[in-house]
């Protein structure tokens, strides 16, 4: 538990060191913006006939603020471990009476819980927003998604992207690789979704899968972590 | 010394892939023993000391820290354990009192006393200025005294220390074998591989030779076994400008100094122990006693001859 705590603190002192403390503003504040933005554009054309409903304006406003969380994760996903390992700066860590699980929890506490942090605040920042610009009224069509498991299957999502970025940084020990392997996680799992959306067979199952291949994920990183060899 | 076991490898060997790097290597290192580590580039030194430090783990045989097995229970193993292993990279952003406060932390230390104990681990080693710089913005050596410094955070017992003089210029380095003398009079166990025969000539009690991955021998170290620091082995070699018989030289030098001719009445070998005074009042006991010396010069070591006879020519510094 100490070796967490020691960990999370050193996390945290790497994220304000490095200044990467302030992507965690861009869900809370970018995500908000650009959906009022988007909510304004739409209801500009809605004026015009076309049709933007409170659930649809929800729906685009949780895309764009989860779309930022989901590069904020993989960014501070593939930089927690594989910027140390790739440096060689594990060295100093390692050779320290703590182990190695303690090590890279303490780190995933902090980068996944104020990522998520950061989306819930956003996410949740839409809700009012969206009311404002877009009222519901009774009687519109409903959205494409259910906001509220998509607020949910956002949070899979992210928790799915950081556990891959994770995992490759202890792979390849190379933040770089990392980042590139997250996105083409990402890549493809937006085209299944797009491809079960348009087959009508979304559902929340999809985002249960992602959760489950998150947690197998960070499991092997626990192993491989703890059998890295320097 | 006190004499129980510091940290012992029995049959230790290690492999990547195809490459052998130790082949079982056995030696038990005592408490307050300071060991110096010997062999040329790709021996096995670094991989031993990964293995100490729990960065790695054995392929065969065991290892024991504090009679502790490190890849087994590293936070037990480690807990009174100083560690440098090579040159680690370092988080350039991140600034030398963050580093040395995480390293505190991580060895228990509580919080109150986690400040004072960054402080005089860098007073000792003289980096308390650049405590609050990043660590990308130091130079070399300041970074290389920085890290040892946090090696020393936490009062550990044992030091494990991978070519802790290197990148740092003829000061330092004379300041870092200070410091390690201390360390060693303070009673701490020092195991240290090097390069630098002077390292081991003035830190350390024993040396150990390892060759392709094999201990190929060991040897007491007199000057680290003495309480006095510089003191070591010393041989000149002297030529005169006029020839001088070896018995007005003998009558010249003090007793402990063995003399040899070497070229009929013009070079003389002279042995002795002593420090760098005792060099010059060797010299200028000759000079004053009317002999022409023309050259002076310090020849290698006997470590130095040992290291050459043990490992070989490559390498010997």
């Amino acid at each position: 538990m100490s070796a967490l705590v020691a960990n999370a603190r050193w996390e945290l002192i790497r994220l304000v060191r490095s200044k990467r403390l302030f992507l965690l503003v861009i869900p809370v504040i970018a995500g908000p913006v650009g959906s009022l933005l988007a909510f304004l554009y739409f209801a500009h054309v809605q004026a015009n006939g076309t049709l933007l409903t409170h659930g649809t304006a929800l729906t685009l406003g949780l895309f764009v603020t989860g779309g930022l969380a989901g590069m904020v994760m993989l960014d501070l996903g593939a930089l927690t471990v594989g910027e140390e390992i790739a440096r060689r700066s594990h060295m100093i860590s390692f050779g320290l009476p703590q182990s190695r699980a303690g090590i890279l929890a303490g780190r995933l506490l902090v980068v996944f819980g104020l990522t998520l942090g950061a989306f819930v605040v956003g996410g949740l920042l839409v809700w009012p927003i969206a009311s404002a610009v877009v009222p519901a009224s009774s009687g519109e069509a409903a959205p494409l998604f259910d906001p509220v498991h998509l607020f949910e299957g956002v949070l899979c999502l992210l928790l799915f992207l950081g556990a891959i970025a994770v995992n490759a940084s202890v792979l390849t020990r190379s933040s770089s690789e990392a980042l590139v392997a997250g996105v083409l996680a990402g890549v493809v799992t937006v085209a299944l979704a797009g491809w079960f959306t348009y087959e009508g067979q979304i559902s929340m199952l999809f985002p249960a899968v992602l959760l489950a291949v998150a947690v197998v994920a960070l499991l092997w990183s626990f192993l491989r972590f703890e059998s890295l060899d320097t | 010394m006190s004499g129980g076991e510091a940290f012992a490898l029995e049959k230790v060997s290690k492999r990547y892939g195809d490459l052998s790097a130790l082949s079982e290597v056995s030696f038990t290192v005592r408490e307050g023993e300071a060991v110096g580590y010997l062999g040329p580039n790709g021996s096995g030194k670094t991989t031993t000391l990964k293995l100490l430090s729990g960065l790695t783990r054995p392929t065969a045989g065991s290892l024991r820290l504090g009679g502790i097995d490190p890849a087994k229970d590293r936070a037990r193993a480690l807990a009174s354990v100083g560690v440098l292993v090579e040159t680690p990279g370092v988080l350039p952003y991140v600034r030398g009192r963050d580093l040395l406060e995480h390293i505190a932390e991580v060895k228990g230390l509580p919080v109150h006393e986690r400040g004072a104990a960054v402080v005089r681990a860098a007073k000792r080693l003289d980096v308390v200025e650049p405590l609050d710089r990043p660590l990308g913005t130091l130079s070399t050596g300041l970074l290389r005294r920085l890290l040892l410094a946090g090696s020393l955070i936490g009062d550990p017992r044992v030091l494990v220390l991978d070519e802790p003089t290197l990148g740092l210029d003829p000061a330092a380095r004379a300041d870092l074998r200070r410091v390690l003398r201390e360390l060693r009079q303070e009673g701490r166990t020092i195991f240290l591989s090097t390069h630098l025969l002077e390292d081991v000539e003035e830190v350390c009690h024993r040396v150990l030779f390892l060759r392709a991955g094999r201990l190929v021998g060991e040897a007491p170290v007199e000057a680290g076994a003495e309480d006095g620091a510089t003191v070591r082995p010393r041989t000149l070699r002297v030529r005169t400008s006029s020839a001088s018989p070896v018995a007005g030289l003998r009558a010249l030098l003090p007793p402990e100094v063995e003399l040899e001719e070497t070229r009929a009445g013009r070079e003389f070998l002279l042995k002795f122990k002593g420090d760098e005074a005792a060099q010059s009042q060797v010299v200028r006991a000759l000079v004053t006693g009317g002999v022409a010396v023309s050259r002076v010069e310090a020849v290698g070591s006997d470590l130095g001859t040992l290291y050459l006879q043990k490992v070989g020519r490559e390498d010997a510094a």
